[in-house]
């Protein structure tokens, strides 16, 4: 271990030299081991959600570029800055800071190493007033929620308008977290597309105030059921797993978020994706290649970076083609989901 | 400090390092480095690591204050953090309101009313005490629930939110913020880093004057002796004069001051607003664990502080350097706090006189009721 190290810092300094006598163009290629941070936020790494995601994204980029990765857990909003801190004071060539709860961190921690790159999922680095400082070191990677919120959205529709949920009495559930944009987003993809699908469709709407505490979200979505939702879709994280045991535990149907959580609860027939992992491995990769640029990469049902996974649940091939032409649509543009709740 | 509650937990956590294949030694090694800085191989900044562990200690001494003093009267304050809560909201509400005065006057008045609004959050239960004799540990622990959810009601959708679709409020006055010991520049580099990552602030010097006030007024002012007397026997204490319903109230007030005054430190001290982040804080109930291990003393109290804080700015670089996973400090933390209770009873006997003597109890009590005792009489005073 430590004799490779040693050998790496030769081969690192042969390349500063060769690199230096071309005139000083970044020419790492295979010979500098990047160094990845990322810091969690605290959902943790088993979060079974974005959090795992970005992991997955992280250990891939290894594989493919051999890159030295490190993670630090966030156990609460009290670590997000020193976190960020130890990654930019050790010259990391990339931090990846997960999830909008940490933007605020990532402003601050961003100003200060000016030099070190940083990449945020689903935020900026900002003020404390929420204002995006535009730092020249932070990509933000963003998502439209709304797309992935609209295909399992048109699922729930669809099961509701056809009879083919539990109680079929066209009213479905969506428990947010907090009502933040990320989650905004998802919801209103969902209800948009319900709507679409099944106009006499009623969405219940909640927020459980939390991320981290499933019985938060148990309590939301009892009370959903109670009012004859039985199509249930989390957008909470590890808070939003209390949603599908509900749901299993109520004989309804969820639907999970950001990750393919088909394991988390028979309850579960469909999973929005919010590709973190696409990003991360994107983010990462670009810095690999130098090519890191500050400001929003966004990603979308046109580029992979969202999308839906069928789960515990055995579709009919009618509402298979309906998901179809709808995705072709988003696609292609010819039909936007909003990205706020209608 | 109970070391051998420490050093067995440690052997503890070693052992189930190793068994879940880790190295025990690089964990411990990276822990250290991460809490003190010393040692570190893998470019940490010694200067760093000191000022979070720093950063994190200041509110675990003012807040474990706030959980001794009440068990020198033989009360447990399990609403630390809910009176820690309490305060910072009062310390942003302030902070926000008169955004526009000057420091000299302002920061005073930010850091008093979070003293106050800790103060009346525990006074509630000092009350309910006194009065009708409902048992603090219970009465603490929901005025918890109700600090945590009012805190998420003020800042997500309450009249704190900053805007809709965020979860803080608006950041305090300028006036109303703690100085960092270092100057808080970007470009100004100390220690081979920016002076702005060095957190430290002058809430450092609060907190040792909190600690300081705590042993002043416990053994050096009569209400100090009344408070002791009370919690050695009320029996004894209302035979001696002593007004035990007051000493009860006062306590409590005094108690939840500190707590409030931590909660006060971290708003006008790091944070500057009140973010989701308290959603998650476990500063209240970890100050039970550092008054416990710091055996309720002063200076105990700062050195249990100073371990907490420690492991708290570790497990981060634990997990980044030797692949354990930050979570070690948590059984460790759990672990020296089992050994602790393991000889709860021996340990209270032979160094707090105020937590239950055992030879006064009566042969009926069960094995738990020293801690208990006090508590669950209802003062029978006229």
């Amino acid at each position: 271990m430590v004799h490779k190290r040693f050998r790496f810092l030769g081969v690192a300094a042969l390349v500063l030299l060769v690199a230096m006598a071309c005139g000083g163009s970044s020419g790492g290629g295979n010979t500098k081991q990047y160094k990845i941070g990322l810091v969690t936020d605290i959902g943790g790494l088993n979060d079974k959600s974005f959090n795992h995601l970005a992991f997955v994204g992280l250990e891939k980029a290894k594989t493919d570029f051999g890159v030295k990765d490190d993670v630090t857990e966030s156990h609460s909003g009290n670590d997000y800055v020193p976190n960020l801190t130890s990654f930019a004071s050790k010259n990391y060539d990339l931090v990846i800071g997960v999830g909008f709860l940490m933007q605020e961190a990532m402003g601050t921690v961003s100003g200060q190493f000016p030099n070190i790159h940083f990449a945020i999922i689903d935020g900026a680095g900002t003020d404390a007033s929420g204002k995006d400082l535009g730092h020249t070191n932070v990509q933000s990677l963003f998502f439209k929620e709304q797309d992935a919120g609209a295909m399992v959205g048109v699922i729930a529709g669809w099961l509701e308008k056809n009879g083919k949920a539990k109680t079929n009495a066209h009213v479905i559930g969506a428990v947010g977290g907090i009502s933040i944009p990320p989650v905004n987003h998802y919801i209103a993809g969902y209800k948009w597309a319900a709507m679409m699908e099944d106009p006499m469709i009623h969405v219940l709407v909640g927020y459980s105030n939390d991320f981290t505490d499933p019985a938060k979200c148990k309590g939301v979505a009892k009370s959903q059921i109670d009012q004859k939702s039985d199509v249930e879709f989390q957008v909470a994280g590890g808070c939003g797993l209390g949603v599908l045991q509900q749901a299993g535990q109520s004989g309804v149907y969820s639907i999970g978020v950001d990750a393919d959580q088909k394991d988390a609860d028979p309850s579960v027939i469909a999973s929005a994706l919010k590709k973190v992992d696409v990003a991360t491995y994107t983010a990462i990769k670009n810095v690999v290649n130098g090519q890191f640029k500050a400001g929003a990469l966004t990603f979308s049902i046109a580029n992979d970076g969202a999308g839906y996974s069928v789960d515990n649940l055995t579709l009919p091939a009618e509402l298979l083609t309906e998901l179809k032409t709808v995705q072709d649509k988003i696609r292609a543009g010819t039909l936007t989901p909003p990205a706020d709740i209608p | 400090m109970p070391l051998g509650s420490v050093l067995l937990a440690f052997v503890i956590g070693a052992v189930i390092v190793a068994a879940t294949g880790g190295n025990p030694f690089s964990a411990y090694a990276a822990l250290v480095c991460g809490g003190f800085g010393i040692g570190c191989t893998q470019g940490e900044n010694p200067a760093l690591q000191i000022s979070n562990t720093i950063v994190f200690l200041i509110p675990l001494i003012t807040a474990g204050v706030a959980v001794a003093l009440p068990f020198r009267a033989g009360l447990f304050n399990i609403g630390a953090e809910g009176q820690l809560l309490a305060g910072s909201i009062a310390c942003t509400a302030v902070g926000i309101k008169f955004s526009s005065l000057p420091a000299p006057i302002l920061l005073p008045m930010v850091l008093i009313s979070g003293m106050i609004a800790g103060a009346l959050w525990a006074g509630v239960a000092g009350v309910l005490k006194a009065t009708i004799g409902a048992h603090e540990v219970v009465t603490t622990i929901m005025m918890n629930y109700i600090a945590q959810w009012l805190l998420r009601y003020l800042i997500i959708g309450g009249p704190l939110q900053l805007a809709a679709g965020t979860s803080k409020s608006s950041p305090i006055g300028a006036g109303a913020r703690l100085a960092t010991i270092l100057p808080n520049d970007n470009s100004l580099f100390i220690f081979g880093l920016p002076s702005s990552v060095f957190r430290v602030h002058t809430g450092l010097f609060i907190a040792l004057a909190a600690v300081a006030v705590f042993a002043f007024l416990l053994w050096r002012t009569s209400l100090g002796y009344e408070i002791r007397a009370v919690g050695q026997s009320q029996k004894a204490a209302r035979y001696a004069g002593v007004s035990v319903r007051r000493t009860i109230i006062v306590t409590m007030l005094i108690a939840g001051a500190f707590s409030g005054l931590a909660g006060a430190i971290e708003i006008a001290g790091v944070d500057h607003n009140l973010t989701d982040k308290y959603f998650t804080d476990t500063t209240g109930f970890d100050a039970i664990a550092v008054a416990l291990l710091g055996l309720g003393s002063a200076v105990g109290i700062v050195m249990a502080a100073v371990l907490f804080g420690a492991l708290h700015a570790g497990g981060s670089v634990m997990q980044a350097d030797a692949n354990i996973s930050g979570n070690l400090v948590f059984i460790l933390q759990a672990l020296i706090l089992f050994s602790i209770a393991a000889n709860f009873v021996g340990a209270i006997r032979q160094r707090i006189p105020g937590l239950g003597r055992p030879t006064a109890l009566p042969p009926q009590m069960p094995p738990a009721a020293p801690l208990m005792t006090e508590a669950a009489t209802p003062p029978a005073e006229a």
